[in-house]
């Protein structure tokens, strides 16, 4: 009985002496606490910094007014008056404007035809307002069109109640008829509708997705390239220790993560007056499964790298941006093809980003997002089983290769050059 | 002529390298190819369109189901929920699976033959910035439609013609041009800067791993000795073939973008292809500069990773650079891609003559000078070796 226990015993020592020395090698690791320490304490104060007006404001727009009338001076008067748009220049032919949107002196230009006044005065009239957009963001046309048609909407409006007291018809009636259904428009969650407020939350996830996976690619090719025992427990000449070196290490990892997870996901939100009306407690449940999961999909995918750096040189310029786009956060995710779904449902930062957005931005409770938190929980138990799989494997083929080494070297004592693999 | 051959021997030498191992080119056409490969299959279509949303028919008349027809047949939203719930409409919306909710208010119908003005409500999500524009224009028009639609019916029975009533329920029409870009084709946009992106991306960590890998494996004296010693030579030899690997590359998708796909170039190819090539270059050199500063290959690989993906966001294509703070705005300058996305708006958006793409083709140049200090450091470094391995 004693002795059994006393194995077990063993076994957590064990356990317990991985996770320690992976943790040493962690911080140890000057290339890791880089990405680490810059990468999440440095970047989310920078992505706040380049987005710190949130909205985008008084883009300049170019006027070409050929009816130069009351009418038209008023709903340019009304327009400059909104928020999104300055109007800098007045020009007297589309010629020349066009010239200003070329060298990028305005963003839009604005065009009233020449009829514009007498179309108004017309009782069957139809006026016509011509809108030009610079398209090389998608941030200028927003602006520029939402605020004009806002302004064109309200005129309307008036113009409408004039005619049809022109027609005879009583002005309450009129105002009746016009206004026979009003509408409220409201924002739901960011009230400011701000760039930073949609795009942090979710970069924030982002650089705790990346950061991790990248470490810990960074980890697992210098762990090859040092030959050092990663598959098995050193010592141990057996393979069946792979369970518990991945839930030593992967351990360690949560550790570290966990804790920044808190900081980025918890408390930057309220520090960088960033939406933030979900419950903590619920974030904080939420960010167990998505760690984790993250932890075992960088292992296996750590698993075939065999150099400390072809991780990064392979894995930087093209995964986060696929990973952002085929999560659905800036592209609605009712436009990806199919298969890309089926792919991005691999990837834990999917749901992560998502259920993210839907506690913190949104006030969703954990058990609104359980479709997204049963999700990163099966993401995690099946990289975990993978990565344990993998680990079995690779450990029984090494344990297979020292024993015929050991049992050729018994035959020919001084040929065991032939074991070094060939490196590049 | 002597430099000449040593150029070639350092090249012959490199090539042997690129081959030597999968890394090279799978981190270089590989990973380019994935990229082109997702982006152009991403968005199929490349307007937003049918976005989901909910109704909250509180109403239930035969007028408020002809609001959700009507909203129904447009192309820009897809009604996936009726309810008469506003909690459920809500629910599915915090779940991800709606934008936007059009609630029709209880004797909606009742209310608009008596005169008494009901109010109609919509809520639409900013926490998904496209789904949720996207379903607001749509409930802004409908919202406006549902009065004119009663307008329609009063004025009717005055006795008048449908094309008087149009011009009365809407007087003023705005007519919205998007230039260049007149379907407002979301590929379009994102792909012309984020391909070229990564391409430079990828020429700066491999600029940073190739150079730096020499240090590594203390191989370095030997590429320097089949330069003649030369440092310049050096560099040349080993940056051409992946020079020239990123420039094929960049013509492939430029052939793809504007000769296959057809999208817009209003100005000259050559300028913008021209301007792709000093981009990619000027990623080089920061490269060299990196390992330069940091000569420890995965000191200098962390840094570059950080240091080439904030070029996507200061490049200021998604959200403008006019809206950042003075001080960020200064620091998009130090990211080629900013000077490269600017170049691209006057080549192929906007059609502008040479001068204007001058200052930004002039600024990618600019970017030798620090290659230019770190110079005699990272030749140091080669000869001496005298940098941690790890």
């Amino acid at each position: 009985m004693t002795r059994i226990l006393y194995q077990y015993w063993l076994r957590v020592q064990e356990t317990w002496w991985i996770f320690v020395n992976e943790l040493r090698r962690v911080f140890r690791d000057r290339g890791v606490m880089i990405i680490v320490v810059l990468g999440t304490l440095a970047y989310p104060f920078l992505y706040k910094s380049m987005y710190w007006n949130e909205q985008i404001s008084d883009i300049p727009v170019a006027v070409v007014d050929l009816s130069n009338s009351p009418e038209s001076r008023a709903f340019l008067h009304r327009w400059n008056a909104t928020p999104d748009v300055r109007l800098t220049y007045s020009c007297t032919s589309m010629a020349e404007a066009e010239r200003l949107l070329r060298d990028q002196k305005v963003h839009g230009i604005i065009y009233f035809p020449r009829d514009y006044a007498a179309q108004l005065a017309d009782p069957l009239g139809k006026a016509h307002i011509s809108l030009y957009c610079d398209m090389s963001s998608f941030l200028y046309m927003k602006g520029i069109y939402l605020s004009c048609n806002q302004v064109m909407l309200d005129a309307m409006r008036n113009i409408q109640i004039d005619r049809y007291e022109n027609m005879g018809l009583d002005k309450e009636f009129a105002w009746s008829l016009v206004q026979d259904a009003p509408y409220s428009e409201t924002a739901l969650f960011t009230p400011t509708g701000g760039y930073g407020s949609f795009l942090i939350p979710a970069v924030l996830v982002m650089i705790l997705h990346q950061t991790l996976f990248f470490s810990i690619c960074l980890l697992m090719g210098t762990i090859r390239e040092e030959k050092t025992e990663i598959y098995r427990i050193p010592g141990r000449r057996r393979g069946y220790s792979a369970f518990r070196v991945i839930l030593a290490r992967g351990g360690a990892y949560f550790l570290i993560y966990y804790a920044l997870a808190a900081i980025l996901l918890g408390l930057l939100p309220r520090l960088f007056g960033l939406p933030h009306i979900g419950a903590i407690g619920d974030i904080l449940r939420f960010n167990v499964p998505f760690i984790l999961a993250v932890i075992f999909m960088s292992l296996c995918v750590g698993f075939f790298i065999r150099n400390r750096e072809s991780g990064l040189v392979m894995l930087v310029p093209t995964t986060s941006l696929i990973f952002l786009f085929i999560a659905g956060i800036s592209w609605p995710k009712e436009m990806i093809p199919v298969g890309w779904r089926y792919v991005s449902y691999l990837i834990p930062y999917t749901w992560a980003s998502n259920g993210f957005i839907h506690i913190n931005s949104m006030g969703a409770s954990l058990w609104t997002t359980r479709t997204e938190y049963i999700a990163l929980w099966g993401l995690t138990a099946g990289y975990f089983a993978l990565a344990v799989t993998m680990f079995l494997i690779a450990g029984y083929r090494q344990d297979r290769k020292e024993s015929l080494l050991a049992q050729s070297e018994s035959v020919h004592p001084e040929g065991s050059s032939g074991s070094v693999e060939p490196q590049a | 002529m002597n430099n000449l051959i040593n150029i070639w021997h350092v090249l012959l030498r490199e090539l042997r390298r690129i081959v030597s191992r999968p890394l090279y080119l799978g981190a270089t056409i590989g990973a380019m190819l994935v990229a082109v490969f997702f982006f152009m299959t991403l968005m199929a279509r490349g307007a937003a369109e049918k976005m989901p949303v909910a109704i909250v028919d509180l109403d239930q008349t035969t007028i408020s189901r002809r609001v959700c027809h009507e909203m129904q047949a447009t192309s820009s939203v897809d009604i996936i929920l009726i309810t008469n719930s506003y909690p459920e409409a809500r629910e599915a919306m915090q779940q991800g699976h709606i934008y936007g909710i059009f609630v029709i208010p209880d004797g909606f119908y009742r209310d608009l033959v008596a005169f008494k003005r009901p109010q109609l409500d919509f809520y639409v999500t900013n926490a998904y910035t496209v789904g949720g524009n996207t379903s607001y224009k749509q409930m802004l028009t409908m919202a406006n439609l549902a009065s004119g639609a009663f307008q329609r019916e009063v004025l009717r029975k005055k006795g008048m013609t449908d094309d008087v009533i149009m011009n009365r329920i809407q007087p003023v029409a705005i007519e919205g041009h998007m230039l260049t870009n007149p379907w407002g084709n979301y590929t379009i946009y994102l792909v012309s800067t984020v391909l070229p992106g990564i391409l430079g991306v990828i020429a700066l960590m491999m600029t940073v791993f190739a150079i730096g890998f020499e240090l590594k494996t203390k191989t370095s004296t030997q590429w320097l000795k089949t330069a003649g010693g030369n440092y310049t030579i050096a560099m040349i030899g080993k940056l051409i073939p992946y020079t020239v690997i990123y420039l094929t590359l960049g013509i492939v998708c430029h052939i793809l973008f504007y000769n296959i796909a057809d999208f817009p170039v209003l100005g000259s190819h050559a300028r913008l292809l021209f301007g792709q090539l000093l981009y990619i270059m000027a990623m080089e050199i920061m490269g060299i500069v990196l390992i330069g500063c940091l000569p420890t290959l995965r000191d200098a690989l962390s840094v570059g990773a950080l240091y080439a993906m904030l070029g996507f966001s200061l490049s200021g294509f998604t959200y403008p650079n006019m809206a950042m703070l003075p001080m960020v705005k200064a620091l998009s300058n130090l990211e080629p891609l900013r000077h490269y996305y600017l170049i691209y708006v006057n080549e192929a958006l906007m059609g502008a003559p040479a001068i204007n793409s001058m200052p930004h083709a002039l600024a990618l140049a600019a970017f030798i000078v620090p290659a230019l200090c770190v110079a005699p450091r990272l030749h140091r470094a080669l000869k001496y070796q005298n940098y941690p391995l790890k």
